[in-house]
C-alpha cells in the first residue's frame, strides 16, 4: 500500500468509528429511556404516569411507594407465592426433562420418533389454547386456587421444550462416556445422576433460566386458577396497579423493580455463559 | 497318529445338532394377544409380564366402570333436561372432557398393547439365538435398571397426555360443537356437535366473521415475519458492530443492550404501554416538550390501526434484539479467527469480511433458532395482551371481538374469556396448528440425530 492509502483507510477507519460510536449510543439512548422512566417513577411522588416530570427525577424523590408496597399491600405474600410456583417448576422441570431426554437420548423403544415428534409440535401451542380443559381437569383433582394446581400446569407445559432441549444437547455427548459407567457396573439411574446431569449442566442452567422467569411473570393461568386473595402471584398484583380504571404507575414501578433487579443482576454478571449456552442451543438444535 | 489320518466319520461332522427351538414364535404371538401372558409363560419374564398384566387388568376393569359410559356421553353429550333444576343436569362440557380423558386412555392402552407384542416377539428371538437370561440378570437390581427408561418417562408422558394433549384435543373437538354463550353454556343448556357449522361460518358463511378471521390470519402472518425479522437483522448488527468495533468500551455497551433480555417482559410491555398512552404518555409529552417538532400533537401510538401495528413491531424489537445479539454473538466465537484475518491481509474491509465470511457462517448457525422464533412469534400473545390489548378496535369488533393488532392466539383468549364463544375459537386454534405444524415438523427433520438416522 502507498502511504497515501493508508493515509485513507486510517481516516476511513476513523470516520467508521465515530459512525459506530454515534449508533451505539444512540441505541444505548433508545434501550435506557423507558428504564429510567421506570426507575425514576418509583421514587416520585403523584401515582399516575400523566404527573411524572418529562426529564427524569425533577419532580421530587420519595421512597413512599416502596413503604406503601410493603405495608399496604400483599407484596409480600405475592412475591412469597411466585417464588414457591417458580422454584418448584424449575425443579420439577430440571428433574423430568432430563431423566426423560436420557432416555429418549440413550434407550431404544417403540414409538420413540412418534413421541418425539409430537413433542416438538405441542412445544409450540400456547398452553392457554387448552385452558378450559385444564380448568376442568384442575378441578377435578381438586387444584382450583391451589399453588400446586398452578405449578402442575406450568410443567406440564414446560415439559415438551425443555426435555426435547436437554436431548438434543444430550446426544452430543459421547456416549462413551456413560457406557464407560456402565461396564464399571453402573445402574441407568446413576449413569443419570453421576455423569449425564454433570455433563449437561450447562444447557440445564440455561433451561433452569428460562422455566423460572416464565411462571415468575405469567399472568394468565394465575388469574385463571386462583382465586382467593392470599393465594395471588407478583404478576397478578403488579397487574392490578395499572388497569385502565386505575393508573398508579409509580407503585407499579416500584414493585417491578424489585422484580426486574435480581434478574438484571443475574444476567448482566453472566452474559458470558449466557451466550455460549444460546451458542450451544443453536449449534445443537 | 492314527487318529488324525483316519478319515472323519459321519458323526463327527454333525456336530451341530438340529437345534430345536426353545419358543416357538407363533405360540408366543398368540400368548400375546394377552398383555403380559407371554412373558409370564414360556418366555419366563415374570416381573415385565405381571406388569403388563396388572396393566391390562386395570384397564379393562376401568372400561367396564367408566368407560361405555363417557364414550356414550362423548357422541350425544346429554340431553336438554329444561325440567329439572340446574345442578343435576346434564354437564356436556364434563362429559367432553371426558371423553376425551377416556380416549387419551385407550389410545395409551393400545400403545402398550403394541409395545407388549412387540416386546414379546423381540425377547422369544432373542431365546431362540442366546438361550434364556441367566440368573445373574434376573437380580432386583436389574429388573429396577430395566424398568429404568419406564419409569424415567412414565411422570412426563402422563403429564404432558393429561394437562397438554388432552386439553389441545379437547380444544380442537369443540370447534366441531356449539359451545357458546348465550344458548350453549353448560350446565343450563346441553352442547350439541355442528360438523362443519363453525369453519363455514367463519371461512365464507357469515361476513363479519370471515372478514376478521382474512384480516387477522395476515396480520398474524405480517407481524411474525417481521417481529423476527426485525429483531434478528437488529440483533446480528449489534453483535457484528459490538464486535468488529475496536472501542475498548464494548463490555460496558453490551451490559446495557442486554438490559431488554433481562427485565420481565410483562414488565416492559406494561412501561412501554403507559409511556405511550396517546393522551398522557411519557413519549407525547416528551415530544411536545422538545422544541424540534412544534406541531406534533397526541401521536396516536397505540390508538390508530396502522400506527399501533407499527409501534407493536418497534417495541418487539426493543425487546426481542437483546437475544439475538447474544445469539449471534456466540456463534461468532466459533468462526475460526485466522479466516478474518486471512481476509483482512488480503485487504478486505469490515464490511467484505462481514458479507463473505461471518455472515454466512452466521445464518447457518443459528436458521433452526429463528424459524422457532417465527414459530413463537406466531404466539407471541404478550406483545399484544399487555401492549395494545388487541386494540384499537374495528368495525367488527363488537361481534368479532377481533381488533386491529389482534393475533390469532390473543383472538382465542377474547373469544374463549370474554366472549365465551368456544367453538369459534376451537376453529382458530386448529389453524393455528396448520401454521405450525410444518414449521416444527421441517425443524425436526433438520436435527442431527433425525438427519444421522437415530430416530
Amino acid at each position: 500500500m502507498t502511504p497515501k492509502e493508508i493515509a485513507r483507510s486510517r481516516r476511513n477507519q476513523r470516520v467508521n468509528t465515530v459512525f459506530i460510536t454515534i449508533l451505539l449510543l444512540i441505541v444505548t439512548f433508545i434501550v435506557l429511556w423507558p428504564l429510567t422512566h421506570v426507575v425514576a417513577a418509583a421514587f416520585t411522588p403523584g401515582s399516575s404516569v400523566a404527573n411524572l416530570p418529562v426529564i427524569p427525577f425533577t419532580a421530587g424523590v420519595t421512597t413512599d411507594h416502596f413503604v406503601e408496597l410493603l405495608t399496604e399491600t400483599h407484596y409480600l405474600r405475592w412475591f412469597r407465592n411466585s417464588f414457591l410456583v417458580a422454584i418448584a417448576t424449575t425443579t420439577g422441570t430440571l428433574v423430568f426433562a432430563s431423566l426423560g431426554a436420557y432416555v429418549f437420548s440413550r434407550f431404544k423403544f417403540t414409538f420413540k420418533k412418534s413421541f418425539m415428534l409430537a413433542m416438538l409440535i405441542l412445544n409450540v401451542f400456547p398452553a392457554f389454547v387448552g385452558m378450559v380443559a385444564i380448568y376442568v381437569i384442575l378441578l377435578r383433582i381438586g387444584g382450583l386456587d391451589t399453588l400446586w394446581g398452578l405449578m402442575l400446569v406450568y410443567l406440564a407445559g414446560n415439559l415438551p421444550f425443555t426435555t426435547w432441549m436437554v436431548k438434543s444437547y444430550m446426544d452430543n455427548v459421547p456416549r462413551e462416556l456413560d457406557e464407560a459407567a456402565r461396564i464399571d457396573g453402573a445402574s441407568s439411574f446413576r449413569i443419570w445422576l453421576t455423569v449425564i446431569v454433570p455433563i449437561c449442566k450447562p444447557i440445564l442452567v440455561f433451561l433452569g433460566i428460562t422455566s423460572f422467569v416464565m411462571p415468575w411473570m405469567d399472568f394468565i393461568f394465575p388469574r385463571m386458577v386462583l382465586r382467593s386473595p392470599e393465594n395471588q402471584t407478583l404478576a397478578l398484583g403488579l397487574f392490578s396497579f395499572v388497569t385502565d380504571r386505575n393508573n398508579n404507575f409509580t407503585t407499579f414501578a416500584a414493585g417491578a423493580i424489585i422484580v426486574a433487579v435480581p434478574f438484571i443482576i443475574f444476567f448482566v454478571f453472566t452474559q458470558k455463559m449466557l451466550v455460549s449456552s444460546l451458542a450451544g442451543a443453536a449449534v445443537k438444535g | 497318529m492314527s487318529l488324525v489320518t483316519e478319515p472323519l466319520s459321519d458323526d463327527a461332522v454333525v456336530t451341530w445338532p438340529e437345534q430345536a427351538q426353545a419358543v416357538n414364535p407363533n405360540v408366543v404371538l398368540l400368548l400375546a394377544m394377552v398383555p403380559g401372558l407371554a412373558h409370564l409363560t414360556v418366555l419366563r419374564d415374570r416381573l415385565k409380564g405381571a406388569a403388563y398384566l396388572l396393566a391390562t387388568a386395570i384397564f379393562v376393569y376401568f372400561m367396564v366402570v367408566h368407560g361405555g359410559g363417557a364414550i356414550y356421553n362423548l357422541i350425544f353429550l346429554g340431553e336438554p333436561q329444561p325440567d329439572i333444576p340446574i345442578r343435576e343436569r346434564d354437564n356436556s362440557l364434563f362429559m367432553l372432557i371426558d371423553g376425551v380423558m377416556i380416549l387419551a386412555v385407550i389410545l395409551i392402552f393400545v400403545a402398550l398393547y403394541i409395545i407388549s407384542i412387540r416386546s414379546a416377539l423381540k425377547t422369544a428371538r432373542e431365546i431362540n439365538i442366546r438361550g434364556y437370561l441367566s440368573r445373574t440378570d434376573k437380580r432386583i437390581s436389574n429388573v429396577a435398571d430395566r424398568a429404568f427408561p419406564v419409569l424415567g418417562l412414565t411422570p412426563t408422558f402422563i403429564m404432558i397426555a393429561f394437562f397438554v394433549v388432552v386439553p389441545l384435543v379437547f380444544s380442537a373437538l369443540v370447534a366441531f360443537t356449539n359451545y357458546s354463550r348465550p344458548h350453549h353454556i353448560p350446565p343450563s343448556n346441553p352442547i350439541d356437535w355442528v360438523g362443519f357449522d363453525n369453519f363455514a361460518q367463519l371461512f365464507g358463511g357469515d361476513h363479519l366473521w370471515s372478514g376478521a378471521v382474512v384480516r387477522v390470519f395476515i396480520w398474524t402472518i405480517a407481524w411474525a415475519f417481521l417481529a423476527t425479522a426485525t429483531c434478528y437483522i437488529g440483533g446480528m448488527l449489534m453483535a457484528v458492530v459490538l464486535k468488529n468495533s475496536r472501542l475498548r468500551i464494548t463490555p460496558f455497551f453490551r451490559a446495557i443492550f442486554i438490559l431488554p433480555y433481562a427485565v420481565p417482559g410483562v414488565v416492559s410491555l406494561i412501561v412501554w404501554r403507559n409511556m405511550l398512552n396517546g393522551a398522557f404518555g411519557t413519549l407525547n409529552r416528551t415530544l411536545e416538550w422538545l422544541p424540534f417538532f412544534p406541531d406534533v400533537v397526541n401521536t396516536p401510538w397505540l390508538t390508530d390501526p396502522w400506527m399501533a401495528r407499527f409501534t407493536m413491531v418497534m417495541i418487539n424489537l426493543w425487546l426481542g434484539f437483546p437475544y439475538f445479539m447474544l445469539l449471534v454473538t456466540g456463534t461468532m466465537t466459533s468462526i475460526p479467527a485466522e479466516h478474518i484475518e486471512a481476509a483482512r491481509m488480503d485487504g478486505a474491509s469490515d464490511w467484505q469480511v462481514f458479507r463473505k465470511i461471518q455472515m454466512p457462517q452466521i445464518v447457518f448457525q443459528t436458521m433452526p433458532l429463528v424459524i422457532m422464533s417465527f414459530a413463537h412469534n406466531v404466539n407471541n400473545f404478550g406483545a399484544v395482551f399487555f401492549l395494545t390489548g388487541g386494540g384499537p378496535n374495528m368495525p367488527d369488533s363488537t361481534t368479532t371481538g377481533a381488533g386491529a393488532t389482534d393475533l390469532m392466539v390473543s383472538w382465542i383468549f377474547n373469544l374463549t374469556v370474554n366472549l365465551q364463544q368456544y367453538h369459534q375459537a376451537g376453529v382458530l386454534a386448529i389453524m393455528i396448528f396448520l401454521i405450525i405444524a410444518p414449521f416444527a415438523i421441517f425443524n425436526f427433520r433438520q436435527t442431527k440425530s433425525f438427519k444421522e438416522g437415530e430416530i
